[in-house]
């Protein structure tokens, strides 16, 4: 190309690049600072379903007590739960906390240990101590300092089972008392009826982890599950609870590998399976069917061997220091304290308030007898697999563990790998 | 320096409009040369690139190099080796109280997984491109055909493949229960899960490389292929003589691509397995990286084993890149 026919002129070339490059760095440092002084900022995950129904109930509670406090111009920052973590990590990373996020308590609170503040006195009042019952108290807890409010209780060491199924296999559900009598159930199941025993799936680790934990509490007793999730457990306890699971496996879905936890619950929906263990989010699927009533079509159990005990999944809002809205993020956390804002949000959720002395006539029948099954338990111990009683390093050693269990369902080396989980 | 700049001035007014596409002589050549001239054109990019991807990469190993686990800000002032030693010895590293397994199991499972897949593509991409060759009816429907899966996400395929595998209801239990067997356990049975893995992915990508040997193939004259056949070779022997020594270029270009992709297979295990956690015998670098830096948040752990990622990468790029700049091609 010769000089002299340039199309373009050497400072045109300059001028276009100089604003391409303007605009390019403009796109880099644009955002950041922009929402005002004293918004709260309130990101979680629950975007849509019922938890988005249940955290607008809470915010739309919180807004007509107190018109004054401004939430951030979208409360609802939706993002996987993953990824909020993630989040709520660069954001700490670069000194700048939201007012407050959906947290599991418990050992979770470790992954950001230094960003949370003490809240007690300003959130944790006598009120709140005096009405949270011990387990949840604990959890509410990092090394002995209160730093966050649980907002909610989901129960793990549920056995959710199809009545009629059961009817048909002539299976009492209420006549089961340990682990061992759910597998002789199933059996019983698959002789009787065509229904698939125990509907569960495998594709992911989190429903085995949460369903050895339970069999765990009912073999160990609440001090052997203490002792493992102190990591000082007994690896025969652990190995038993294990084959326990792996019996159980026998009576599995055959294709319990390829189906989400949505279609192993729609199996016991439609009559097709007669058990399924999960947390009390299952029941949520249930009372969203009119034809499937609670009582009369399904009905629930503590799993067997685990009477007494409440194993706990919660989600909470911690507060962290540096807040950027520092007296109205305390105002919104005390109100999620209240019994009121906890019936708000758990009508929704499904869950129930982790207050005992909440008024929750206006929950459905379900959920009162949990809550009266919680009200009423001498233990509330943190679940594993929800990050309440294990840090999030030990927690990804279990996880490991159980997705290498799903392959080759060999107990005695799952059992070595839990208990070294801790070292 | 008023001088220098004098100097400068005048040879940048002095200079003559070379138009024969001589050479300026060395000394008035400065701010004559082409790559001065043009840097208005590929300066901003150079600097971008250079800053956020080359840079970044230097960043991440210098981070692999330090402590940094947790929230704050990582400590340069003290660089050692050891992550490296843990990724390969396994060991309790200083900034963690439980032991760390080493990556070898993981980096196996790559290894597997993107020699089989890469092969593999390429051999039936190439017998795809033969066949689409050869002056078919439908030949831009087949070829649309052979191309539409490596349209869609890794989240779709997994999604898909998980039903393709199901016991019960999935295809390809069915073709096989057909001649006898199964139903068979695939998605977590370890001695099919790496297969099944690369076998999804190789139905997603063989299109691919198929549409690179296709564009090489028509790149061939005819009279090779007429030489060949008045010489009297039979038509495997025209393409095993004749046809594939010249698809060496597209080969090495088309496995470039694919073994990147391998390598980032990442999507498709997590779409798979719900998670981060495909089980021990799928388990490749990319998931177990993620694990470590955002389950754990050990960062500089992490970023050790996207060093040995980034490393195996240049292992198979930099042949490339040598023979293509060998060539002149570059």
């Amino acid at each position: 190309m010769a000089d002299n026919d340039t199309p373009l002129s050497r400072r045109t070339v300059l001028k276009s690049t100089a604003v391409a490059g303007a605009a390019g760095l403009a796109g880099c440092t644009g955002g950041g600072n922009g929402s005002g002084s004293d918004a709260i900022e309130l990101l979680h995950a629950w975007s849509s379903g019922d938890g988005n129904a249940a955290i607008e109930a809470l915010v739309g509670g919180f807004r007509e007590e107190h018109p004054d406090i401004e939430f951030g111009e979208d409360p609802v920052n939706g993002a996987a739960r993953s990824n909020l973590d993630q989040v709520v990590s660069n954001r700490l990373q670069a000194n700048d906390p939201p007012s407050t996020f959906q947290t599991w308590p418990g050992q979770t609170l470790t992954k950001f240990g230094d960003a949370y503040a003490d809240i007690e006195g300003d959130v944790w009042t006598d009120d709140l101590k005096n009405n949270y019952l011990a387990g949840p108290k604990e959890q509410a807890q990092l090394d002995g300092t209160y730093v966050t409010v649980p907002l909610n209780i989901h129960r793990i060491n549920n056995l959710f089972y199809n009545t009629s199924v059961l009817e048909e296999a002539d299976v009492d559900p209420e006549s089961l008392s340990t682990p061992a009598d759910v597998v002789d159930a199933c059996e019983a199941v698959s002789q009787n009826t065509d229904a698939v025993p125990f509907a569960h799936q495998t594709s992911g680790s989190w429903s085995t982890t949460q369903l050895w934990e339970t069999i765990l509490l009912a073999e160990g007793g609440i001090d052997g599950y203490n002792a493992f999730i102190e990591g000082d457990g007994d690896v025969d306890q652990v190995r038993s609870a294990l084959e326990n699971v792996v019996e159980l496996s026998e009576y599995y879905p055959s294709d319990a590998s390829s189906i989400s936890f949505t279609e192993a619950n729609t199996m016991v929906m439609e009559g097709d399976a007669a058990f399924i263990h999960q947390g009390d989010w299952a029941a949520g699927a249930y009372s969203g069917n009119d034809e499937f009533n609670y009582g009369e079509d399904w009905g629930q159990i503590t799993y067997p061997g685990t009477s007494g005990n409440y194993l706990l999944n919660m989600d909470s809002f911690p507060y962290f220091d540096n807040n950027p809205s520092a007296e109205a993020t305390k105002t919104f956390l005390s109100y999620c304290g209240t019994a009121e804002a906890q019936v708000l949000f758990n009508k929704e959720k499904g869950s129930i308030p982790p207050r005992e002395d909440a008024d929750v006539s206006e929950l459905n029948t379900f959920q009162q007898d949990q809550y009266e099954d919680f009200t009423s338990s001498d233990n509330q111990p943190p679940s594993i697999e929800h990050g309440l009683a294990v840090s999030p390093n030990i927690k990804t050693n279990i996880s490991d563990a159980f997705s290498g269990f799903l392959e080759e369902n060999d107990p005695d080396a799952t059992a070595d790998a839990l208990i070294s989980a801790f070292q | 320096m008023r001088k220098l700049i004098a100097r400068v001035r005048n040879r940048w007014s002095d200079s003559d409009v070379r138009t024969d596409g001589g050479e300026v002589s060395a000394e008035r050549s400065l701010l004559r040369r082409d790559s001065i001239r043009s840097a208005p054109f590929w300066l901003p990019p150079f600097l971008l690139v250079g800053l956020f991807v080359y840079g970044a990469v230097l960043w991440n190993f210098v981070l692999s190099l330090t402590d940094f686990q947790g929230l704050g800000a990582p400590d340069y002032s003290s660089l050692d080796f050891e992550n490296y030693v843990i990724a390969f010895n396994g060991g309790t590293p200083t900034w963690s109280e439980l032991t760390v397994d080493p990556v070898w199991n993981s980096l196996q499972n790559t290894i597997i997984l993107m020699v089989v897949f890469a092969v593999v593509c390429l051999v039936l991409g190439l017998l795809l491109a033969i066949l689409v060759d050869r002056n078919i009816r439908f030949e831009d429907t087949f070829r649309t055909i052979y191309l539409l899966p490596m349209s869609l996400s890794f989240v779709v395929t997994a999604k898909f493949w998980l039903y393709m595998y199901n016991p019960q209801t999935g295809l390809i239990n069915a073709a096989i229960g057909l001649v006898g067997i199964g139903p068979v356990e695939i998605v977590q049975n370890p001695d099919l899960k790496l297969g099944a893995v690369a076998f999804a992915l190789i139905w997603q990508f063989s299109g691919y490389a198929m549409i690179v040997y296709l564009a090489a193939l028509r790149g061939i004259p005819t009279s090779h292929f007429e030489a060949a056949r008045v010489d009297g070779a039979s038509t495997v022997r025209m393409y095993w003589r004749v046809i594939i020594p010249q698809l060496r270029t597209a080969t090495v270009s088309a496995l470039v691509v694919i073994t990147v992709f391998a390598l980032k297979a990442f999507d498709f295990l997590f779409s798979m397995y719900g998670g981060y956690q495909p089980g021990p015998s799928a388990d490749i670098l990319a998931t177990r990286m993620v694990r470590e830096a955002y389950a754990n948040q050990n960062w500089a752990y992490g970023s050790t084993i996207a060093v040995i990622l980034f490393v195996m990468a240049l292992f198979i790029v930099t042949p490339y890149i040598y023979t293509q700049y060998t060539r002149g091609e570059l």
